[in-house]
């Protein structure tokens, strides 16, 4: 989601086998960079090996280039490397968060699992619960909201998108993203 | 030569992108508007436009449209349909103005006036009623835009706005949001939640200086000429 | 087993891996020689999981499911990997396999708590067993149970005859 001069990505921690819960501690939001942030949801397996596959893509990137990727570079190196997949996918959607080192501005995307890029000035939704995350989002959000606003909204969206979602749930991660400052926050959710 | 698309990207019966962009650039004077799989649509169009971009520099010419047309219909025919792009070509190159249809399974159309997609039928609708030939500019854009537009209104696949890339012999204009016909209102009221409504168990702040305990952080000085030249 | 037939009552499923499949049991002594230290229990289990993910795309993946289980050799700190044949891998407090996770689960959810003594741990998993002969369908062939301590690994004995009967 995006604020003013802050973005904020969140994700539940649910690992589950279609209705049996394994683990109530799996996080799907990568930190990249400084303020690049990546979401994964989608088959679990692919979510742990697309998430170590861009730590290694964005390393040897620094190591080349020897600066810090910026969140619309992160973009199309996602895109290209699934759609480098494109008839044996990862099953994933994956989201980018984060601000442009250069000017600050927020920049967020969302992807299909074969790579098309999806750009908002709003927000990004994706996984189970996205049909409830969309009407949540849709109705809460409005522009220019502040650091501390932004994360009570993207709470509130997600809290009760996956609260009526069987499948979400288990608690929240929310990290908000200002210019020289990441907050990480454990949000309380039902367990059931 | 003027070539038009609507902004509504979807994912079965859900808006995934209220305004996306389906025209694509393939050279400064050939534009593609795709349909079908988002993806396949992006890539394509980019594979294509790289290759007529690498052509027209080792010949020495500005590329073809049915140039472009036939690496395009050669690329998707050999993945026999499963690249799922299906595409409208339309140009300004030295031998004239074309205008092209591309199907996913490679087979083309050449004609005066095209549709694609789920709203084509609308579209055409308003072609066949309504197109005369040697129209002016502004009647060709004019004619696009009802086309589109009768897709926004009457095929639930397309929606939101009217993109419009308008091609002549010595430059193309293209025009994002010709027509927003589907503006959403301002909200009169909101729905901020006061701070503190969320119950937080744990909070972490990570700033940039916590990087400097695990490696050596330096701002380093630009200098002159010596910098390189990055991300314009 | 294969398909109904019981072929050996009394294999032992459990590997010790810094002493599944020999190849991932030579790799981590492999690492251990190498560097003079053991894998930690964590680098191991993505170690693993690599392995298992690179699997499932090729032409003939492996189908197991692993449970992995160690003690830090530096820190000490013991750690649970629950690990499918799709290479999910998840840390996990307590953890099972195929259809005994749907009784074993809700048992440990309620029994297990963070600073439990091993005598405690082997009291909640025989609650386990007992619950599998009573609810499972099959004929139950009896445990192995090991004991990953920071010393090592050792046997625990583990009464498999202990009759159970459905109320």
């Amino acid at each position: 989601m995006v604020g003013k001069d802050c973005v904020a990505i969140a994700c539940d921690l649910r690992l589950g086998l279609q209705a049996l819960t394994v683990s109530n501690n799996f996080p799907k939001v990568f930190q990249y960079g400084d303020n690049v942030f990546l979401g994964l949801t989608g088959l679990a397996t692919d979510v742990s090996t697309v998430s170590d596959l861009f730590r290694y893509k964005v390393n040897m990137y620094r190591l080349r280039e020897e600066r810090a990727i910026a969140p619309s570079t992160f973009a199309n190196l996602v895109s290209s490397s699934l759609y480098e997949r494109r008839f044996g996918p990862y099953f994933v959607s994956p989201v980018v968060a984060g601000l442009d080192p250069k000017t600050g501005a927020p920049f967020i995307c969302g992807f299909d699992s074969i790579g098309c890029i999806d750009f908002a000035k709003d927000f990004i939704v994706s996984g189970t619960a996205s049909e409830q995350l969309f009407g949540m989002c849709e109705s809460l959000w409005e522009p220019n909201l502040g650091p501390e606003d932004l994360f009570e909204t993207i709470s509130q969206a997600l809290l009760s998108a996956v609260d009526r979602d069987a499948l979400s749930g288990w608690g929240a991660h929310v990290y908000v993203i200002e210019k020289n400052k990441v907050t990480k926050r454990l949000l309380k959710g039902r367990q059931d | 030569m003027a070539i038009a698309a609507d902004t509504r990207a979807t994912s079965g019966p859900i808006v995934a992108d209220k305004n996306c962009e389906k025209l694509h650039y393939i050279s400064p004077q050939i534009w593609c508007a795709g349909a079908g799989t988002a993806a396949d649509t992006e890539f394509t169009t980019a594979l294509i436009s790289s290759q007529l971009e690498l052509h027209s520099l080792s010949t020495g010419r500005k590329p073809r449209v049915v140039t472009c047309m036939t690496l395009l219909k050669q690329h998707l025919f050999r993945y026999q349909g499963h690249i799922g792009a299906y595409l409208v070509v339309a140009g300004v190159d030295p031998t004239g103005t074309h205008l092209f249809t591309v199907h996913a399974h490679g087979s083309t159309d050449k004609l005066p006036y095209v549709t694609m997609g789920s709203g084509s039928l609308a579209a055409m609708s308003v072609f066949e009623s309504q197109w005369k030939p040697n129209c002016t500019k502004e009647d060709a854009m004019n004619l696009c835009s009802l086309a589109i537009q009768a897709g926004i209104f009457n095929d639930l696949g397309s929606g939101s706005n009217v993109d419009m890339a308008v091609i002549t012999a010595d430059k193309t204009t293209l025009h994002r949001g010709f027509v927003k016909p589907n503006e959403r209102s301002q909200k009169l009221k909101n729905y901020k939640f006061k701070r503190g409504t969320t119950a937080v168990l744990n909070e972490k702040i990570i700033t940039k200086d916590d990087i400097g305990k695990y490696v050596s952080v330096h701002e380093l000085e630009a200098t002159g000429e010596e910098r390189m030249d990055i991300d314009p | 087993m294969r398909g109904a037939t019981i072929l050996k009552a009394s294999d032992d499923k459990t590997r010790q891996l810094n002493k599944h499949t020999l190849y991932i049991q030579a790799n981590a002594q492999l690492y251990s020689m190498r560097n003079e230290t053991d894998l930690s229990p964590t680098a191991l289990a993505h170690y693993v999981r690599g392995q298992l993910a690179t699997s499932l795309r090729s032409r003939k993946p492996y189908n197991v499911n692993l449970l992995l289980g160690g003690v830090d050799p530096i820190t000490h700190k013991p750690s649970l990997f629950w690990l499918d044949y799709l290479a999910a891998l998840a840390p996990v407090p307590y953890a099972a396999h195929g259809y005994a996770q749907y009784y074993c689960l809700s048992i440990l959810d309620k029994h297990h708590h963070p600073d439990m003594t091993l005598v405690q741990g082997i009291k909640v998993l025989e609650m386990c067993t007992d619950e599998l002969k009573r609810r499972l369908p099959i004929d139950f062939k009896g445990m192995i149970v090991k004991a990953v301590t920071k010393d090592g690994i050792r046997d625990i004995e583990f009464n498999d005859d202990k009759v159970v009967k459905c109320p």
